[in-house]
């Protein structure tokens, strides 16, 4: 886990804090409140604040990372900066009013826009993992509260199981056929099983089908570059605030597809943000963190990064072969073995019977308040000064 | 002896049994009779009771089972089918607190993993009879014919076949009807699976079928109306002509979901897990959920995208449509699942709101920002006053949605109406929002006009603009809104307008042709000497301003015609007295001809010419 002390971070030619440094000696020693420095205040405020906010969540216990507990901990740090922003907007129309920042606000609003999309991708990904609980609860209710497994119990979960290891899996992967081969119960045919499988795509209901999150990120990030010194001294460090603000819609989007099922879920973006800006090292250090973990082998073949996913696969996957393997009647040392696994996926069912809500609500707030905050600050911007 | 006695009783009770009873479900009743009536037949006959029931049904429900043929084709075999499993389950749930007993135990097992078998058949039966008892709607224009029956015909071949659906050409017209999405005989036969699958603790394996097939059914319905999945994005970067066509759409589509689609599944739902209300209400939330969702969504994109105030007559119609149809909303999701659905329903309502209120915000900075230079050369109406005017009428024709948005706002911070203004006219929001564009227009104008170099010309440009806006008021809702208060003073400054030019072209010309006490007092020689002074002032000034006000334009006629009389009437009567004076002076009159260069008639003439403003003016 990489340690962050952004006070090191500050204390060295860290670009951006250096300068406001310097400026506030400046003032300071003129022995005069100046607007500017209120104003540089306030933006350096906000840049502390985004760095506390995203070092808070590097904090976490590493095994919480990606979880359903630490997403949410992740949009609360969104609001918090968000918040922050549309009051700082709101409070220096003047200034923002005028090139270059001007641009880079009007752009940051459109990026805003495209992360609603994100938003409600991310709804449909939820919703697509709340349809897995129905398979867990087959699961549990044939395995779970029974003194022996009996035959019928068995079959009925494992079709389920087999459901469920589908739908857990990117469809990209090859690992589906091998899940195919073993959904031949009965009568089920060729179409049958294609129609379950669309069952568990077809839920994007927000975005059309040749939408992709990947691409959605790649816009978001889009010609998000850092401003020149001279512009972060001519905008009294706004343009420097907005391009912070837009870097953490970015990696909050980035993160969420990370984690929830989406279509075509690819985490190349790029962040222009460099290490120099001591605001942006706890994301950068998450960043990389989650990159890596997403390209770890057993990993890439998963539908989302969320915690709960992987917990689920580790459950699902034993309990496959598992299933596949044994004969009737159940040996007791299998059937210990299988006991245990179905006990560890209730515990994981009820992380995301409990959670998937909350984070639904969160979601649903985080895309209300984006819409709230760029309709109010683009209205402000608009309107001449003397209204009030 | 007691022994020998007992099983010389179970013996004779299974022998009578065998032989009153005509089949192994008569022969299991009596025995079971036997069980009840007595407590040592009861414990003898029961391990082998428990076997022999779960043999026979073993074997009844194993026979359907390993049938190719669905079992729902023949009621018979259906019914009996389900019977089997309705006493399996029954007997599962008996033998269950009993499996401590090691005879119960293994036939326990043996009943799961039959029930098991019988559940997942009648998936598959669930399954089979939806997807063949489905009709499309062709909800363009046609209407599909109800399938008939085959339950009853022998061939079942045909049962699988699905291309003798022929969609007849009948146009629903009305929303009131309420589609049949499958015959009546395969609802009940899919409430009967279900209720079996529900009773054995199996509702997920069949809402996960029912939801999948109806939710597939919806995706169809609805594509079929043209209606594309839409990205908030994609909306927003929408040419706006294609964006109407998509609206036009979704307006037909969401009328259609919510007025048949919808009901019609909550019906289906209702019927198929009649009893199970909890199942129904889930199952319905989830098959219209996603579709709800597409639709309020676009909605949304609307209502979050550009504030172009050409957009406002598509955005009220968007916002009509959820306005109107909120009732069936909240009655069709009134169940506890669909609250999520509901709260997202009403704020996009507001957001509608939000975003016609953005639009007249628009329409402000719009105003606001139309540059000040670019004053109509002759004083005439500027575009601007004409869009706005004519945008404000075709607005006032939805006053009523209109008002509703403003009441639901907090009013324009600034009431600029003055006491009386605000005491007569409507009190609406509505009102005062109109009367702050107004006023945002005036402002504009004003700044306009201080453009024009003559003072003159500035109280034309006003006088047209003004005139035009009071016209555009008077005879429309706008006049209602803003109140006759305020009619009333834009017509005064009209007038007022009307003065301000006349004094400030005409008061010099005036000026001159006025000779009052000079005769008297001055030597006739100087009298005349000063006379021919004032007629040569008078040609030049009044040659001047037929030169600079040729180009000047009154657009309306009346106020053309009222202005040329206005200064025909002050001018033409000081001039012919004026030249009245002229003619006693006999060294004037003399040279006529040389000295007056117009006659009265010239003058009216050539006032009778001004403001049409292409120059006529010049001789």
């Amino acid at each position: 886990m990489p340690t962050t002390d952004f006070h090191e971070a500050s204390s060295s030619s860290g670009f951006g804090f250096s300068i406001l440094s310097r400026r506030r000696d400046q003032v300071h020693s003129m022995e005069s409140t100046h607007e500017a420095s209120v104003q540089e205040i306030e933006v350096e405020a906000f840049q502390k604040q985004v760095a506390d906010r995203f070092q808070d969540l590097i904090a976490a216990e590493s095994d919480d990372w990606l979880s359903i507990s630490w997403l949410r901990k992740l949009l609360d740090a969104f609001l918090c900066c968000q918040e922050e922003f549309r009051a700082i907007v709101l409070k220096n129309k003047a200034h923002l009013n005028r090139p270059p920042v001007e641009r880079f606000i009007a752009d940051f609003f459109d990026r805003s826009v495209k992360a609603l999309d994100v938003c409600n991708a991310i709804r449909d990904g939820i919703e697509q993992i709340r349809q897995w609980q129905k398979q867990l609860e087959i699961v549990l209710c044939a395995l779970d509260n029974q003194k022996t497994i009996g035959e019928g119990q068995f079959r009925r979960a494992k079709k389920a199981l087999v459901d469920l290891a589908i739908g857990v899996l990117d469809d990209k992967e090859p690992n589906t056929n091998v899940a195919h081969r073993n959904r031949s119960f009965g009568r089920s045919n060729v179409q049958k099983e294609q129609k379950s499988l669309g069952h568990f795509r077809s839920l994007s209901w927000s975005v059309s089908r040749s939408w992709s999150a990947s691409r959605q990120l790649q816009a978001i990030g889009g010609n998000l570059v850092a401003p020149r010194a001279n512009e972060h001294i001519s905008t009294h460090g706004l343009s420097m605030t907005v391009f912070a603000m837009s870097n953490v819609l970015l990696f909050t989007m980035w993160a969420l597809v990370a984690a929830i099922p989406c279509q075509d879920r690819g985490l190349q973006t790029q962040f222009n943000a460099t290490k120099q800006f001591f605001w942006a090292v706890p994301i950068l250090s998450l960043h990389e963190i989650i990159l890596d973990e997403s390209k770890r082998r057993d990993r890439r073949h998963l539908c989302g990064l969320l915690k709960e996913i992987i917990e689920l696969e580790k459950c699902v996957r034993p309990l496959n072969e598992l299933t596949d393997s044994v004969h009737f009647p159940l040996k007791k040392d299998k059937e210990v073995e299988l006991k245990q696994k179905v006990e560890e996926m209730g515990n994981v069912y009820e992380t995301i019977r409990d959670g998937l809500d909350p984070l639904e609500r969160q979601v649903r707030e985080v895309f209300h308040h984006i819409v709230r905050s760029r309709t109010e600050c683009l209205e402000s911007l608009s309107r001449p000064n003397s209204h009030d | 002896m007691a022994e020998n006695g007992e099983e010389k009783l179970v013996a004779v009770a299974r022998h009578i049994a065998k032989t009153l009873g005509h089949t192994d479900t008569m022969a299991e009743d009596i025995l079971r009779i036997f069980s009840n009536f007595d407590g040592r037949l009861r414990e003898k006959l029961s391990d082998d009771g428990v076997k022999q029931t779960l043999n026979s049904l073993d074997r009844k429900i194993s026979g359907y089972i390993s049938a190719d043929a669905p079992i729902w084709s023949n009621p018979a075999n259906f019914y009996s089918f389900l019977d089997s499993v309705d006493q399996l389950t029954a007997a599962v749930r008996e033998w269950t607190p009993l499996a401590d007993d090691k005879n119960i135990s293994s036939c326990l097992d043996r009943a799961e993993d039959l029930l098991q078998r019988s559940m997942f058949r009648l998936e598959d039966e669930f399954r089979a009879l939806m997807e063949r008892g489905a009709k499309s709607l062709d909800l363009t224009g046609g209407r599909a014919v109800h399938r008939p029956d085959y339950s009853d015909e022998e061939d079942d071949a045909s049962v699988e076949d699905d291309d003798n659906f022929v969609p007849v050409a009948q146009p629903i017209t009305d929303y009131d009807v309420v589609v049949d999405a499958l015959p009546a005989g395969t609802i009940g036969d899919l409430h009967e699976i279900a209720r079996r699958m529900v009773a054995a603790g199996y509702v997920n394996e069949c809402s996960h079928a029912f939801n999948m097939w109806r939710r597939e059914f919806l995706e169809e319905s609805l594509s079929r109306l043209g209606l594309q999945k839409l990205g908030i994005d994609e909306v927003h970067r929408m040419q706006w002509t294609q964006l109407e066509d998509e609206i036009e759409k979704w307006i037909k589509a969401i009328n259609v979901a919510l007025r048949i689609l919808f009901p019609s599944e909550r019906s289906l739902c209702d019927r198929i897990f009649l009893g199970f209300s909890s199942a129904a209400d889930l199952n319905f939330m989830e098959v219209c959920r996603g579709l709800t969702i597409q639709l309020l969504n676009f909605a949304d994109a609307v209502a979050i995208g550009s504030r172009s105030p050409e957009r406002l007559f598509k955005v009220l119609d968007v916002y009509e449509t959820v306005r109107d149809l909120m009732p069936e909303f909240e009655l069709i999701f009134s169940d506890q699942y669909s609250l999520s659905l509901r709260n997202e329903a009403i704020a996009i309502w507001k957001r509608l709101e939000e975003a016609i209120r953005g639009i007249f915000m628009e329409l402000e900075n719009l105003i606001r920002r139309d540059p000040a230079k670019s004053a109509v050369p002759g004083g005439g109406l500027h575009p601007i006053t004409r869009y706005v005017m004519n945008y404000l009428r075709a607005a006032c024709r939805s006053r009523l949605t209109l008002e509703q948005v403003f009441e639901d706002s907090v009013a324009p911070s600034v009431d600029c109406r003055d006491g009386d203004d605000k005491a007569l006219s409507s009190s609406s929001s509505l009102g005062v929002q109109m009367a702050w564009i107004m006023e945002v227009l005036e402002c504009n104008l004003e700044a306009k006009s201080k453009v024009y170099r003559e003072a003159a010309l500035c109280s034309v440009f006003l006088m047209n603009n003004w005139r035009y806006i009071v016209q555009k008021v008077k005879d429309d809702e706008l006049g209602t809104l803003l109140g006759d208060d305020w009619i009333r003073k834009r017509t005064a400054k009209v007038r007022q307008y009307h003065v301000n030019y006349q004094r400030s072209s005409w008061s010099k010309v005036l000026g001159v042709l006025k000779v009052d006490s000079i005769s008297n007092s001055t030597s006739p020689s100087g009298a005349s000497k000063s006379l021919k002074e004032k007629l040569k002032l008078f040609n030049s000034y009044f040659e001047e301003i037929c030169k600079t006000q040729s180009s000047w334009v009154i657009f309306d006629e009346q106020l053309r015609e009222e202005l040329r009389i206005s200064v025909s009437g002050t001018l033409s009567p000081a001039y012919r007295s004026f030249i009245g004076r002229l003619q006693a002076v006999p060294d004037i009159v003399k040279h006529m001809d040389r000295h007056v260069r117009y006659s009265v008639e010239d003058v009216e003439a050539r006032i009778s010419m001004l403001f049409q403003g292409n120059g006529s003016g010049r001789r």
